[in-house]
């Protein structure tokens, strides 16, 4: 299709800004002052940022990615006519949809994900030029009753994305059923795990999807407000999520008498203030009325008795984006999708060691496998890959050799991990699951509200077991106690971050336990990571004489003469193991063992 | 050198406005914080005391809520922000080595302190901000700066200083 003019789309997302967009937008924009620009959301390929998507004249497209300002003149010539084609910055292009990028894509199945990266999310037509708000439409305008939207989604047999898995229709009858005028909806947006970034990518890529999955939701159990809690942390998604409010609410989308019928409901947005707890429904609730973000004895469960003492229903946003596709196809496509016990898609945040990564959305059912090696393109370094993180501190690590796990819920469990929200951080050979275990109990004890005592005071006897095993000073009877601990904090804590609090422990101690008893024992970190167990010493074979380490040195311990290899050393008793030094050394000649 | 000279000015009438736009029963209590915070860097005594005597919010659950979230602090800020992403993704990848890298340039040794003694850069530790493909990733007064090891971190906060005529603390020497 001939377009007859030049449309240049640059992904800004916060990904996108981060790696400079909006500067790379600015000199496109000298170069090709004739054509029309587009902003899109984060299409999900994180790691081929700054993305752009040039459309020629002649109606060919090219998705160029890595961009800076020092490669771009490449492509600007090449659009121009007077360079050769920059091969390694192409993602794909019309002639070429196969490329690495469109594999990338290829290997996906987006629903949560259909309009990310592929429309202005600040734009309410394009939203509806995809086919939004369609579903809210036909559900009003055919006189759709709220059970028979609640039987629709029974039938798609959606769990609830945000981690349990708890099946959505199901809590959408309690509240339904419960008595009451006045009952609240709420957008869990508080997208808390660490190396997690769906609901960002889908508040800031796509609002419309989940505010019409809000309407979906509040219709189905007679819900007239509602309220979007959400990150302070993720001020774009705050931004675009406020703009599609007040444009559905100026469109007649919102409000009093939505399209023209009896139904009411609004929206407004709570900003999150940076508690992890708050992920919790009763920690956020108490959030949202003012409170610390505590959480409360269930029952009575919030579908019940929850926000102001009404009932309400918390769901989190990748349920919410799927509820329009569910009601445009049907219940039955959906739960086509994915395996019995487990349908649809999951979106997962992949990222780590891996060479691609990014946002995927694959069928439940696939293998761990082919969303880290085949979506992902396995291990970014040459290093053998070791384990992959699911569901951040509430989850735990997957050894390589179980990698062909199915993604679905029960298989997931049973590797002591969770599904989770999402979140999948990949670790290669030169990572340590002992520290990793310390990092994600450090999290917790930080988070932990404080209620319980075994939440507050188990976790941080768990850290300090960790850092001492870390430190090289570890017992063998430091992982007795710990494995004593576990099944006290989990069944002696409230809500779910105390109850899971324990499982980055007990995975890795039961896929990595040679891991503790290396650091135990023989006093080493096999993947040389843990700084008490670690010295960094020149290799003087190797060394230039450069003196770039000992620039960096924050402690000053290294010294020798310019340009004289054998010269260098680290004096140890200074040395504090930060690694400042391998990093800007260019001949790889620092040691960290 | 103390860090009084960093504490702000707080003009009750701006405090007033915030409380007429956003509310003055318990459940206004975080935005209150957020919009002082913004305004503010941290929160300072004096704007707290006068959401306490001019709002239904009292003292209790005001500090309750300022010190149980992350987000707010209650000691002055420096004048430049540095927020060092500590996700799991930047963790494995070595966010640690940026603060290190960072809290040096500044001459920062005491681990109580996040700020430089001039006050010219505060560096904090955050959660998660979501781009964990780009880790480590650092954000000095909200721009992003993505893929950094220790080194790159310092050469940004050089250029940064450069470009607003703030001066960084001279390297210690070496005993």
């Amino acid at each position: 299709m001939s377009t007859e003019q030049w449309i240049i789309t640059v992904g800004e997302g916060t990904c996108g800004i981060a790696a400079g967009a909006p500067e790379i937008t600015d000199l496109l924009k000298k170069r090709f002052p004739e054509a029309t620009f587009q902003s899109v959301g984060c299409v999900g390929m994180c790691h081929r940022e700054v993305m752009v998507e040039i459309t020629d004249p002649a109606g060919k497209k090219f998705l160029w990615g890595n961009l800076t300002k020092k490669n771009l003149p490449k492509v600007v010539q090449f659009h121009r006519g007077t360079g050769d084609l920059p091969a390694a910055l192409l993602i794909r292009s019309s002639d070429d949809p196969n490329a690495e990028g469109g594999k990338y894509l290829a290997m996906q199945t987006r629903i949560a994900l259909r309009n990310v990266g592929q429309l202005n999310p600040t734009s309410l037509e394009q939203y509806r030029a995809r086919g939004g708000y369609a579903a809210i439409g036909k559900i009003l305008r055919s006189g759709m009753t709220p059970e028979a939207v609640i039987e629709e989604v029974k039938t798609a047999k959606i769990r609830g994305r945000g981690g349990a898995g708890f099946p959505t229709a199901t809590k959408w009858g309690f509240a339904r059923n419960a008595p009451g005028e006045v009952k609240y909806l709420i957008c869990n947006g508080d997208e808390g795990d660490p190396g997690a970034f769906m609901d960002r990518s889908l508040l800031e890529g796509d609002p419309h999807s989940v505010l019409e999955g809000m309407l979906i939701a509040a219709y189905a159990i007679g819900a007239s407000k509602g309220y979007a809690y959400i990150r302070a942390e993720y001020p774009l998604a705050v931004e675009y999520f406020g703009k599609a409010i007040a444009d559905a609410r100026a469109a007649g989308l919102l409000g009093h008498g939505i399209l023209g019928t009896s139904f009411d409901f609004d929206v407004r947005i709570k900003e999150g203030a940076g508690a992890f707890v708050c992920g919790e429904e009763t920690a956020l609730m108490a959030s949202i009325e003012g409170e610390r973000g505590m959480p409360r004895i269930r029952p009575p469960f919030p579908a019940i008795k929850g926000l102001f003492g009404k009932p309400t229903i918390i769901n989190n946003v990748e349920t919410l984006a799927n509820l329009p596709w569910i009601i445009d196809n049907g219940g039955a496509a959906y739960a086509a999708i994915g395996t019995p016990g487990s349908s649809g898609t999951k979106v997962f945040a992949l990222a780590g060691a891996v060479a691609r990564g990014g946002l995927v959305e694959v069928p439940m059912g696939v293998t761990i496998r082919h969303v880290i090696e085949g979506v992902g393109g396995g291990s970014a370094s040459n290093r053998p890959l070791k384990a992959v993180q699911l569901g951040g501190p509430s989850g735990g690590c997957i050894p390589e050799r179980l990698f062909d796990t199915p993604i679905e819920y029960e298989a997931i469990n049973a590797t002591g991990a969770i599904m989770g929200s999402g979140g999948m951080v990949v670790t290669d050979s030169k990572s340590c699951m002992v520290d990793l275990a310390r990092y994600f109990l450090e999290f917790t004890q930080n988070e932990s509200c404080g209620k319980c005592t075994f939440c507050r005071i188990g976790t941080l006897r768990m850290k300090e077991i960790l850092t001492r095993i870390c430190d090289g000073e570890g017992t063998m009877a430091d992982i007795e106690t710990l494995e004593e601990l576990a099944p006290r904090i989990k069944t002696a804590t409230l809500c779910g971050l105390g109850q899971t609090a324990p499982n980055p422990v007990l995975t890795t101690l039961k896929y990595f336990r040679d891991e503790y008893i290396a650091h135990v024992q023989e006093k080493r970190c096999p993947g040389g990571v843990c700084k008490g167990l670690i010295t960094h010493t020149i290799q003087n074979d190797k060394c230039t004489g450069c003196s770039i380490c000992q620039r960096y040195c924050p402690v000053n311990a290294i010294a020798g003469t310019l340009k004289q290899p054998d010269s260098w050393v680290i004096d140890q008793k200074i040395c504090i193991n930060c690694g400042m030094c391998v990093e800007v050394c260019n001949p790889d000649a620092i040691l960290a063992a | 050198m103390s860090n009084t000279s960093l504490e702000a000015v707080v003009d009750p009438d701006r405090v007033q406005g915030w409380i007429d736009a956003i509310g003055s029963d318990a459940s206004a209590a975080v935005p209150l914080l957020q919009a002082i915070q913004t305004a503010y860097g941290y929160l300072p005594r004096k704007a707290m005391n006068l959401v306490v005597e001019r709002t239904r919010i009292n003292a209790s659950q005001l500090f309750g809520v300022a010190t149980f979230y992350a987000q707010f602090r209650l000691k002055p800020v420096g004048r430049h922000m540095i927020k060092v992403c500590h996700g799991t993704a930047c963790h494995v990848q070595g966010a640690d080595r940026l603060n290190t890298s960072l809290r040096h340039a500044l001459g920062i040794t005491d681990a109580e302190l996040d700020t430089a003694a001039n006050g010219s850069y505060t560096v904090e530790n955050v959660a998660c901000i979501g781009c964990c493909s780009l880790a480590p990733v650092m954000l000095i007064d909200g721009q992003a700066f993505p893929n950094l090891k220790g080194a790159d971190a310092q050469r940004h906060l050089h250029k940064h200083a450069r470009e607003h005529n703030e001066i960084l603390a001279l390297q210690e020497s070496a005993d």
